[in-house]
């Protein structure tokens, strides 16, 4: 199904939120769906997302990556070529100009990696609007470029220490936050998950991934398309157009992590997971016998929170996609790749749907594509890419910076 | 004494010391206890409550652990005792089977913020049907057709957050909130009344206004500066209450 019915997808998805939060959702419900019927709005998105984010992002033939792994043609959705970075800014533009239309003044977001983070505030400072960022200690410190930034475009960056202090406890805070504020704020959620109307929300504005993928690909017999989940926004953003056909195959890439032991990797889906409901949604998430949130760990930021989207869980349940697991080491040697014989610098988040290409391919005939949403640049992740690939050297440079 | 419904942590700061606090607000004037099963994402509560959840699970609550401290307390009080949880311990343990677990244990009923009338896993019609309270949360922003969908469950009791927001910030009792207890007051329904709850003061203020005030934030705080002082729980928890009295 493409579209929830009244929130649910299958069984998953629902509004299970404390009482307090069901007026905002039911007035957000109400003023997205006013919104998406009114063609100024949607002219304004169109138009923004072509001046301001750069759209469309090309599809790129990666024909040297193609001819090493010997199999399928690969073609990469750039959407790290997007301003700020990644995807993330395409639901930021939507829900940002939502918020506006709403009248509200205030903006709230949670981040992991921080890119929702960082093209969430860019899209405040564009709008006008003031801008709350929460984000886990503990993704501040791996991640402390993308903070750099969105203090850079004038957003207020609160650490949250609560929990395990990543992504699941910045969303509690926004939740929190939310609770008393929805009069002049707006909850932008960045992933396709969370209670009813995020879920259809995220993925009407992540949409327009998939739909230019179909303009951009026509003429090519596309086998698979691949892309990385976390919490799903790139991945139900690239798969939307295609939900509801049997081709092409669609895949999704969960983090392996370092090994199959519970807190050693994000693996929802495949048996790890158990149906559950946590932040308002039922879904699949990564918790013990007793319903307690389990710690996750990823070599990405954006690909360690416990649970997943309602409707990936749903399609996952369906087999209209498979999930499969790439560990922290196979994405750092798909950043090496792609950078070595494509000149692309993959998001460590986004490698995870590269490595999961560079093991399909070559079972797959090279008159056949396949297509990866490179769902974002890796600039961002320097401190850990560098310090993985080339721990020395880059030890030795921060030593000199210091002392500079 | 005005009529209190207390609100703990189980687990907090341990076992021994949970049961101990349980004991104290009984003696201490309790008319309801409410015991709140700890969750790691607990997104309903303020920082207070989320550290003592924190601590409670470090100290090794599990959920057959929390419902033998219940049989113990509710054997041992002879007051209600209301189990609040999150949805994701009831959800995972099979909705019917926790709602099984506390009445064995011997508690009247069952407070789940994040399982609603309508997204409940049928927790509000299981309860019902065996004798059990499914107490519904609201909040003064609630409209008047979703008020009616909940009522429509026929629950004997609604637990109300004063405050637009999160627990253990301080409630003002305004005229508004004055109207909208006065509108549920009119409904056949006990309305405990609670969030943010700390003085005498406030106690006596919301007391005509509902059934029982409900306290929570204040007395987990207690605890947390005994553990910290080094002093008994139930001494602290006594002269909290104490004051109330006043």
């Amino acid at each position: 199904m493409k579209h929830s019915d009244n929130g649910f997808f299958g069984t998953f998805g629902g509004k299970y939120v404390a009482e307090v939060l069901r007026a905002p959702l039911d007035e957000l419900e109400q003023a997205f769906s006013e919104a998406m019927a009114d063609e100024e709005f949607l002219h304004r998105i169109e138009d923004e997302a072509k001046t301001y984010t750069g759209r469309p992002t090309p599809l790129l033939h990666a024909r040297r990556a193609s001819e090493q792994l010997g199999g399928a043609q690969i073609y990469i959705k750039l959407e790290g070529l997007a301003n700020t970075g990644a995807h993330k800014i395409n639901n930021a533009l939507g829900q940002g100009l939502l918020a506006q239309r709403m009248g509200k003044k205030r903006i709230i977001a949670e981040t992991g990696a921080g890119q929702h983070g960082v093209a969430t505030a860019a899209v405040c400072a564009r709008l006008g609007l003031e801008c709350v960022i929460y984000m886990g200690e503990v993704d501040m410190n791996r991640q402390y470029p993308n903070v750099f930034w969105m203090r850079q475009y004038g957003a207020q960056v609160i650490p949250v220490t609560s929990g395990s202090s990543t992504l699941k406890d910045a969303v509690n805070e926004a939740l929190r936050d939310w609770a008393s504020s929805y009069g002049d704020t707006h909850y932008l959620l960045g992933s396709a998950l969370g209670p009813a109307p995020y879920p259809d929300m995220v993925r009407e504005f992540q949409s327009v991934i998939g739909n230019e993928v179909k303009r951009q690909s026509e003429g090519l017999q596309v086998e698979a398309m691949i892309a990385c989940v976390g919490g799903g926004s790139n991945a139900i953003g690239f798969f939307s157009p295609f939900i509801e056909a049997v081709e092409p195959a669609l895949y999704g890439a969960e983090a392996g992590g370092r090994g199959d032991a519970p807190g050693d990797h994000a693996v929802r889906m495949n048996g790890q997971g158990s149906i559950g409901v946590v932040q308002g949604y039922k879904s699949r998430f990564l918790l013990d016998l007793d319903g307690q949130v389990q710690t996750t760990h990823s070599v990405s930021a954006g690909l360690d929170y416990p649970g997943i989207g309602p409707q990936l869980a749903h399609l996952g349940e369906q087999g209209r996609i498979q999930f499969c697991s790439i560990r922290d080491e196979e994405a750092i040697e798909a950043v090496k790749f792609f950078a070595r014989n494509e000149g692309l610098c993959f998001a460590l988040e986004s490698a995870h749907a590269g490595a999961l290409a560079m093991k399909l391919a070559p079972d797959i005939p090279p008159d056949r594509a396949i297509i990866v949403n490179m769902s974002g640049r890796g600039d961002k992740d320097i401190f850990i890419t560098a310090r993985a690939i080339d721990e020395q050297q880059w030890t030795e440079f921060l030593h000199k910076e210091v002392q500079r | 004494m005005p009529t209190v419904m207390t609100h703990m942590v189980a687990w907090y700061p341990d076992r021994d010391r949970s049961l101990e606090a349980a004991a104290a607000l009984a003696a201490g004037g309790a008319s309801y206890l409410e015991i709140q099963f700890p969750f790691s994402d607990p997104m309903a509560d303020g920082p207070v409550i989320q550290a003592a959840c924190t601590k409670a699970l470090e100290a090794g609550f599990t959920l057959s652990g929390g419902f033998d401290l219940i049989r113990q307390i509710t054997s041992m009080v002879d007051i209600p005792v209301y189990i609040m949880s999150y949805a994701s311990p009831a959800v995972s343990m099979g909705v019917e089977r926790f709602v099984t677990s506390a009445r064995q244990a011997g508690a009247s009923g069952c407070i789940i913020p994040d399982l609603p009338v309508g997204c409940d896993e049928g927790f509000f019609a299981y309860s019902k049907s065996i004798g059990m309270d499914a107490v519904p949360v609201i909040a003064p922003n609630v409209t008047h057709k979703r008020l009616e969908e909940i009522l429509s469950v026929s629950p004997r009791y609604v637990y109300t957050a004063l405050r637009a927001g999160i627990t253990g910030t301080q409630t003002v009792l305004d005229q508004p909130l004055i109207d909208f207890l006065s509108v549920l007051s009119a409904q056949k329904v006990k309305v405990l009344g609670g969030f943010g709850i700390s003085s005498s003061e406030q106690i006596r203020a919301l007391s005509p206004y509902v059934h029982a005030v409900v306290v929570g934030s204040h007395l987990v705080r207690a605890i947390t500066e005994a553990v910290s002082h080094g002093r008994s729980v139930s001494e602290s928890i006594r002269s909290a209450m104490k004051q109330w009295e006043q």
